[in-house]
């Protein structure tokens, strides 16, 4: 029984609204309902990147991505990605994989696939969702204080 | 760019209505510091400070009451140097602004020549000028409200249009709060705040778009290089460590302290004349020229023991006070040797949460009034183990030219050479988190956290079949609740009647690519998927004054009925 809340703010903004709405919505993990690009998916790059084209990668979809910078690229690339989760997605795929040890558990995790072997499984599973920005999914008997 | 709301609508003249012109406003930038300030715009092709109508760039921050009607430091000049000392001006206003009673900073700004009553209850001060024998009361929001009608009116002279978007530095130490109270001065003064910029993320910003320079002429590898910025003026000691290439500059950590030019200045006046306090002490008209004429001195004796190593001071002060004396540089570095090892914290610090070695630093940036200081420059260049500082800037200009190209840049203006392909990616300066466990801070979105930001973190309940709790959230990074800073509360109801520790709260905190801040709270009771009650959703900050004992009182009122706990992670 694995329950997670989290909130999500949608939908994109239209660039002339003084101010957009997050509205709360409650998914539940168990079973994946979106799975994610792979980090490297989302930093669009190869597996085998190293650590500056890393970066190079990073900073440049950060300049497509990042609500500041949206108006550089306004032609290029739609105002959906004003809200900023783009880029927080973004973000949070180059924190795994600039930390060498997290992207190597990272690399595990993906080598495996998910939901072989449950020992294994649930530890790097969690850090899969911790660095999506998801909460660890967890069972909620276990987390109670006694 | 999503336009923010204003939170006071009242006092805006501004309304979404007039943004329907189809030419995007280039918002100018504006560096109140706490001593000096300036305005810089893009003038389409590069970074232009503004001049005042006296010809000057740089400009005192102060208002005078003397007259019918307020003026600033922008359109008037004093007639003598000890009219802004003599307790009819205002100034020092960004020590000021949203605080409370309580707060040291207030207390230090006691001993300035214009009232500042505390009732050390925490709410917010009492200041006031003296005109024609009376104190006239004001409000630090209104005196900074003052001062910007003046910039605006200086702006839209040199610029030939009406201006509204403004980037204003603030202090990396500034609260939500605070920054709440720039804000509604802004308002008050009919401008719309684009972005508040920490002073050193838009020294950054100065220095990628530098970068980008040299990149471009030797076709360099692009990159990344890792610098500090220190920055220090009168009021305020900021330190930002950032990593910078192609442009874009990441800002890895923030630290800053209300510690700056006039802390060096009053331990130097308090050095020179121990009597000072008694003296001074319940702004008796008859020493306030005593005051002005010291404050006068001092000032001038540190500016020049930049440059020389001794200076001679010989003033008198009235009243049959004197004061003779040679000073040397060393008794100035002794007698702040508390300030010198502070901001050495800072950077220490800053390094430290950066996780970046001295070794990996490619620049060193001093910017701000202090940094000419020579024991400053010594500090820095020893911790960093470093022979040389960053020469490419101007250290007075650097921050407000920064706030320019951010205005440019927010205001969606692109420039044909690339000048203005810039990005600066902040981070958070203080963490934010929520009162639980007690009188525990729990925070949950850490100090520099890069922005746009989401976290959430789940809580429970401590108590059997309880149905309420208390949503108190503070920003800060003190282990002691009471010394961050409140930014606002409200109750969760609506908790099934369930066990302890069974009924999931989960807090959500969010913060937008406009810096806004909502916190977000929902109630799940395991097995369920949809929330229980509908979600809270709260813009913060919600206290509209510095009220510092409302915690208390809630405390008072309500101890550990509604209290929460943080749900254990299991390993």
């Amino acid at each position: 029984m694995m329950q997670t809340l989290s909130f999500a703010c949608n939908p994109p903004t239209p660039l002339n609204h003084h101010q957009f709405r997050c509205r709360a919505a409650v998914q539940s993990l168990s079973p994946p309902t979106r799975n994610p690009a792979s980090l490297y998916e989302v930093l669009r790059i190869k597996r085998s990147a190293s650590s500056i084209e890393i970066k190079t990668a990073y900073r440049s979809l950060a300049k497509l991505y990042h609500p500041d910078a949206t108006s550089l690229s306004s032609s290029s690339s739609s105002s959906s990605s004003s809200d900023g989760r783009n880029f927080m997605e973004i973000h949070n795929a180059y924190e795994t994989l600039s930390d060498p040890a997290a992207r190597a558990l990272y690399d595990l995790s993906l080598g495996f696939g998910i939901g072989i072997g449950i020992g294994i499984g649930i530890e790097v599973g969690d850090q899969f969702c911790y660095s999506v920005g998801r909460r660890p999914t967890r069972r909620w008997e276990t987390d109670q204080c006694w | 760019m999503s336009q923010q709301a204003y939170t006071v609508a009242s006092d805006s003249e501004t309304t979404g209505g007039e943004k329907s012109s189809s030419f995007p406003e280039i918002a100018i930038g504006v560096d109140i510091g706490t001593s000096q300030c300036s305005v810089a715009v893009w003038n389409g092709s590069e970074v232009e400070l503004l001049k005042n109508i006296r010809n000057q760039k740089i400009m005192q921050s102060y208002v005078s009451f003397k007259d019918e009607v307020p003026t600033g430091g922008v359109s008037s000049e004093p007639t003598h140097e000890h009219e802004i000392l003599s307790g009819s001006a205002i100034f020092n206003m960004k020590r000021l602004i949203g605080r409370v009673d309580t707060d040291p900073v207030v207390h230090a700004t006691k001993s300035l020549p214009f009232l500042v009553q505390t009732l050390d209850i925490g709410v917010r001060p009492f200041i006031a000028a003296l005109v024609s024998n009376a104190w006239r009361s004001t409000t630090p929001e209104e005196v900074l409200a003052i001062f910007l009608v003046e910039l605006r009116a200086m702006a839209e002279f040199q610029l030939r249009r009406p201006v509204q978007n403004v980037v204003l530095t603030i202090p990396v130490s500034f609260s939500r709060f605070q920054l709440s109270r720039i804000e509604r001065a802004c308002a008050m003064a009919g401008l719309h705040v684009l972005r508040l910029m920490p002073e050193p993320t838009a020294v950054a910003l100065l220095y990628a778009q530098q970068q980008q320079h040299t990149v471009h002429e030797n076709m360099g590898s692009g990159s990344e290089k890792m610098s500090l910025i220190f920055n220090m003026g009168a009021g305020y000691c900021d330190v930002a460590v950032c990593a910078t290439a192609g442009g874009v500059s990441q800002i890895k950590a923030l630290s800053g302290a209300a510690i700056g030019g006039e802390d060096l200045l009053q331990n130097l006046m308090r050095h020179l004349l121990p009597e000072y306090d008694s003296i001074f002490s319940g702004h008796r008209l008859d020493v306030s020229k005593s005051m002005a004429a010291l404050r006068v001195a001092t000032q001038n004796a540190i500016h020049m023991l930049s440059s020389q190593t001794s200076f001679d001071i010989d003033v008198d002060l009235g009243n049959g006070i004197r004061l003779t004396k040679i000073l040397d540089r060393k008794e100035f570095e002794d007698v702040n040797t508390i300030v010198f090892d502070q901001c050495e914290d800072l950077v220490r610090q800053c390094l430290n949460d950066a996780k970046v070695e001295v070794d990996d630093l490619s620049d060193i940036i001093l910017v701000g009034g202090c940094s000419l200081i020579p024991r400053v420059r010594d500090l820095i260049k020893s911790i960093c183990k470093r022979e040389k500082l960053y020469e490419g800037m101007n250290p007075l200009e650097a921050a407000v030219r920064g706030a320019a190209l951010e205005g440019a840049v927010a205001s969606g203006i692109s420039d044909p050479f690339g000048n203005l392909d810039l990005l600066t990616i902040q981070a958070t300066p203080l963490s934010i988190g929520i009162q639980a466990s007690g009188n525990n801070f729990i925070p949950i979105i850490t100090k520099n956290t890069t922005v746009p930001a989401r976290k959430d973190l789940v809580f429970t309940t401590v108590h059997d079949n309880q149905t309420e709790s208390l949503i108190v959230v503070y920003e800060g990074d003190e282990t002691n609740i009471q010394k961050n800073h409140l930014l606002g509360y409200f109750k969760l109801s609506g908790i099934p009647p369930l066990p302890k520790g069974v009924p999931e709260i989960n807090v959500c905190m969010d913060i937008d690519a406009s810096n806004v801040l909502r916190v977000l709270v929902g109630i799940v009771i395991p097995g369920n998927q949809q929330p229980v009650t509908p979600i809270m959703e709260v813009r913060m900050p919600t206290i509209d004054d510095g009220h510092g004992w409302c915690a208390e009182a809630l405390n008072r009122t309500y101890g550990s009925t509604m209290d929460l706990i943080t749900v254990q992670k299991k390993a």
